[in-house]
């Protein structure tokens, strides 16, 4: 008998805890925590503690899959790898390699999504690759860039448990991110002052010294109106404003039109309560924010992002521990996803491909010559798609079918598509639309890297070896890259193309598997060898030079309620479910908590609809209907409905919209205008 | 042998050289010898010696095969870190009442390995001068029961361990300043806990039960815990999907459902990714019966309690799969 224990990463969201995977016999069976972990710290979520629960689920896929007369047959890697290179090349040939889209996935490593990136501009030829960071942080990415110059979280997670002022904005931190929650409540335990702005009563708000319920979509009103109050009280740091920022006097006379009256008026936020939120964060001498989903999810994404980045510079709360601007990460590797280029407009480290110089390094270091223009991004590809200028799309590991807005369009572009390869470890609702499907590992059967929400680059290793037919994302890219005539991609082992990413990115140059191997926390930028990492941004000077303040406008939702469509829907997760759960859904522990979704709805609304708690309703929008169980909670206030995405059998996304933030071009999942009837009456 | 001595017992007083020596001979010839010793072990004076005069012989060479042989005879029952404290009777027949201290060990079952006095303390905790005088005779007064030692007993000798639980009044809360009186440091937490009424501790648990995101974690570690389809899972207990899961039922129906064995290792505690004083509830419990849990922590409607303790009446350990 032998037994291992393999120190790996969690697949699930961006706090990026470590766990052993405890391995009998080369079978896992069962997860234990890692006591020494600095973020878990020998203490996981449901979902860390079931992570191994989908592994060996039956329906994972085993051999290639390929659609031959409407029906899918197994067939040899040797056919499949073919069918998908050679199909490739013709439309590549006759379309021109911008008609062939790629999606990469938060789900695998930092060195997978290299790869799929290379793939994409290398072998291709095009900067068509995205991935799903375009419906969760783009506009962190892009609005944080633009306050300070570097698009990720601030500070370390760690830190937060030292904050006087913890303001939570759009973060349902206690069911998405445990383990940035329990900090949070340890920070509450010494003292801290936690302010919780969310539309809905979520479980951290039982904790928060003040809940401000604001109407979804007026973030930038909301935190206008605290700047105002903060400015008018005098409690803005005007050394620190005077010393590294800029931008400050257009930006304060915008924040001078937004009185307490008119702030309470459009958010519906009380008085007092914004009164109190502003004098806690302006007075702290640490404070924190944290935000996710909640601000970036909207047509205004980087409007509310770089709102968040002003409020934290208006009163000095930068480069400074237990403070700073820090969105979380849904994904445990969307951080490394987005900082391996897997985005359509910069290679590695957010290397511009439109500048010369990163493009003659990356062209030098390939020995090709890469296209030039920013790509398509994911919900461009999809309407290209629908269009008919994209032919083809190679989608690895992510579920669009589910996590997109208004999936009817989506299933339409997708069926439109001359050719599809799915890459995945289950067979997803996506994996229904391709005509080839390739058997990927799971996070257990390979090594690798991934990015935590924080910068924190971690080792994920290999517990047992492949099930079934299945191949490592990186080997399948290796060997269909070859097929397609790349003499460009031999490597031996995930290690082999670390060394590559180490050489193209400055911001990863000191990270190594050795020195993870041997215990080191590095976060990025970790420019050498001897460099110890990263974990506070921003110190004495902001990347980008000064910080810089934006004058921003509230602006409306893209879709609000009327008298057809009287209810706002907003859209989210639960605890127990992680994203289209195609992993989640099949762990029994998890599915038996959450088996199927529901619409939360305001005892007011529900008795005016003569809806009963558990009954089942119809919600419909503009574009699409789902039938649905009602759950009457004041969660919600009158006029809000709140379904979670995860459920394909009334899934959310049916009804969202497909407005756009203009410049992130993120969907506005946060709002879109629906209504609710009893299923006999079909109004 | 003589007949006559077969029935007939002694008692002697002191466990050192002398009384060793003494209840030797005695249970030599057939006397069942009762031992008595108030330090947790015999040995006395001789034991601190390093020569005995006049010979200069090892003084430990003479005395170690005698103590062993004298706790190994069948015929002396030693009683170590015991006091007598009153004699009654007469020739032939008295009645001696002895005093047995606490220990925290089954003498049956201790291998005497001393895996338990090598474990340390976790580093995070500071304590001024000595946690304990010895592993049997723990100072209580500065024990802050991590339970390291019982664990290490527990790994060392896996079938037949001999720690049982130490005590938690150790740092007694009413003699602390008021300052120290609101930590969270799980002794002190516990005799609050244990001082409140039963108001303020409803109160209490309400604010931190409430804290719960339903990971099973404390299950999941649990020594103790037996798995299968328990109340928590059942949705005519607990409702599913909902954080936190019915306060305080869910975390009544885990403390209650191991009240009868949990060895208070405190684990479910470390791994509470929420940090709720768990350990607190099984130090409360740990001298009580498991329906003291109702008391610990209060607020459950009788109806309910009633169905609880029925219901774990009927099941005392469901869905048990010793062979998996």
């Amino acid at each position: 008998m032998n037994c291992d224990l393999v120190l790996t990463v969690c697949p699930f969201c961006g706090c990026g805890c470590q766990f052993y995977l405890e391995v009998l016999d080369g079978e896992i069976t069962g997860v234990v925590p890692c006591k020494t972990d600095e973020v878990s710290g020998g203490q996981l979520c449901i979902k860390g503690r079931n992570a191994a629960g989908f592994i060996y689920h039956r329906d994972r896929l085993k051999s290639p899959l390929v659609r031959r007369n409407g029906k899918f047959e197994e067939t040899s890697w040797d056919e499949a790898l073919e069918i998908v290179s050679g199909r490739l090349s013709e439309i590549k040939q006759l379309q021109g390699a911008d008609s062939i889209g790629i999606l990469s996935s938060a789900k695998c490593t930092n060195e997978e999504n290299f790869l799929m990136m290379k793939f994409a501009r290398a072998v291709i030829g095009t900067n068509n690759v995205d991935h799903c960071a375009r419906l969760c942080h783009a506009s962190t990415v892009l609005g944080l860039v633009n306050s300070f110059g570097s698009g990720a979280m601030t500070n370390s997670i760690p830190e937060i448990e030292g904050a006087g002022c913890i303001f939570v904005i759009g973060s349902n931190t206690m069911e998405q991110h445990p383990l940035v929650s329990s900090r949070v409540l340890r920070a509450k335990e010494r003292g801290a002052k936690l302010i919780v702005a969310d539309p809905r009563r979520i479980p951290l708000v039982e904790f928060a010294d003040v809940h401000l319920q604001h109407r979804p979509g007026t973030d930038v009103c909301l935190l206008n109106g605290i700047m105002n109050l903060i400015l008018s009280w005098n409690l803005a740091d005007n050394d620190f404003i005077a010393g590294r920022t800029e931008g400050f006097e257009e930006f304060k006379r915008k924040v001078g039109e937004y009185s307490p009256e008119k702030v309470c008026q459009i958010t519906g936020v009380d008085r007092a309560a914004l009164e109190k939120a502003a004098r806690w964060y302006g007075e702290a001498e640490k404070a924190s924010i944290l935000y996710a989903m909640g601000i970036t999810q909207h047509t205004t994404g980087t409007d509310n992002v770089e709102s968040c980045a002003n409020l934290a510079m208006l009163t000095g709360n930068v480069g400074r521990k237990s403070t700073g601007v820090n969105p979380l990460r849904g994904q445990n590797n969307v951080q490394g996803a987005c900082d391996m280029g897997a985005l359509p407009n910069v290679y590695s480290g957010y290397q511009s491909v439109r500048d010369e110089a990163s493009r003659g390094k990356f062209e030098k270091a390939w020995g090709v010559e890469l296209p030039q223009e920013p790509g398509l991004t994911v919900t461009e590809m999809i309407d290209a798609a629908l269009e008919g200028s994209l032919k083809a799309m190679y989608i690895m590991g992510e579920n669009p079918v589910l996590s997109d807005p208004d999936v009817n369009h989506v299933r339409k572009a997708l069926s439109e598509l001359d050719f599809l390869v799915v890459q995945d470890c289950f067979l997803s609702d996506t994996a229904e639309f391709a005509h080839v499907v390739l058997p990927a590992c799971s996070f257990a059967e390979k090594e690798g890297t991934f990015t935590a929400t924080d910068r924190r680059v971690q080792r994920g290793r290999k517990a047992i070896g492949p099930i079934g037919d299945s191949k490592p994302d990186w080997v399948i890219i290796t060997e269909l890259a070859r097929r397609m005539g790349s003499t460009q991609f031999n490597y031996e082992s995930p290690q082999a193309i670390m060394e590559e990413i180490v050489n193209l990115t400055p911001s990863y140059g000191g990270i190594s598997y050795e020195r993870l191997d041997s215990g080191e926390v590095l976060a990025w930028p970790c420019p050498s060898k001897e460099h110890p990492g990263t974990k506070l941004l921003h110190e004495e000077i902001f990347a980008r030079g000064k910080g810089r303040f934006f004058a921003i406008d509230y602006e409306q939702p893209a879709e609000l309620p009327d008298e057809e469509y009287p209810f706002i829907l907003t859209t989210g997760r639960v605890m127990f479910q992680f994203h289209t759960g195609t992993m989640t859904r099949r762990v029994p522990a998890l599915e038996r908590e959450a088996s199927t979704g529901f619409v939360e709805l305001n005892p007011e609304d529900a008795a005016r609809l003569s809806i009963v708690q558990g009954e089942k309703v119809q919600v419909k929008s503009r574009r699409g209907e789902i039938e649905i169980k009602a759950f009457v909670t004041d969660r919600v206030s009158p006029g809000v409905v709140f379904i979670p995405f995860h459920f394909a059998e009334c899934a959310a996304n049916e009804l969202t919209s497909r407005n756009l933030d203009p410049e992130a071009k993120i969907p506005e999942f946060k709002v879109c205008a629906v209504k609710i009837y009893k299923g006999d009456k079909h109004g | 042998m003589n007949r006559e001595n077969e029935h007939k017992s002694v008692l002697v007083i002191g466990g050192g050289i002398a009384g060793i020596q003494a209840s030797l001979d005695l249970a030599n010839m057939g006397f069942k010898v009762y031992l008595v010793e108030k330090t947790p072990s015999i040995g006395g004076r001789m034991a601190q010696l390093d020569k005995t005069f006049p010979t200069n012989d090892c003084a430990m060479c003479i005395l170690a095969p005698k103590m062993i042989e004298a706790s190994q005879h069948p015929n002396i029952e030693l009683l170590t870190y015991s006091e007598v404290e009153g004699v009654s009777g007469e020739e032939g027949n008295f009645h001696v009442k002895v005093k047995r201290k606490a220990t925290h060990v089954d003498w049956d079952k201790c291998t005497g390995c001393g895996e338990c006095t090598q474990t340390e303390l976790d580093g995070s905790k500071e304590f001024e001068g000595e946690i304990w005088v010895d592993r049997i005779k723990i100072d209580e007064t500065s024990c802050v029961q991590c339970g390291e030692c019982t664990q290490a007993c527990v790994e060392e000798n896996k079938e037949r361990h001999a720690m049982t639980n130490v005590a938690f009044e150790r740092r007694r809360f009413v003699e602390l300043p008021p300052e120290e009186r609101e930590g969270r440091e799980p002794e002190i937490l516990a005799q609050r806990v244990a001082l409140m009424d039963e108001e303020s501790r409803a109160d209490f648990w309400q604010k931190e039960l409430s804290k719960c995101i339903k990971c099973f974690g404390c299950c999941d570690v649990c020594p103790v815990w037996i798995y299968g389809e328990t109340e928590l899972e059942d949705p005519e207990w607990i409702a599913p999907g909902e954080i936190p899961p019915a306060v305080p039922l869910f975390h009544i129906i885990r403390a209650y459902r191991i009240g009868d064995s949990c060895i208070n290792c405190g684990m479910c505690e470390e791994t509470c990714p929420v940090d709720i004083p768990l350990r607190t509830i099984h130090h409360l419990m740990q001298r009580q019966p498991p329906e003291s849990i109702f008391e610990i922590i209060p607020g459950l409607d009788p109806e309910t309690k009633n169905k609880l303790v029925e219901r774990v009446k009927e099941r005392p350990v469901v869905g048990t799969e010793i062979s998996k």
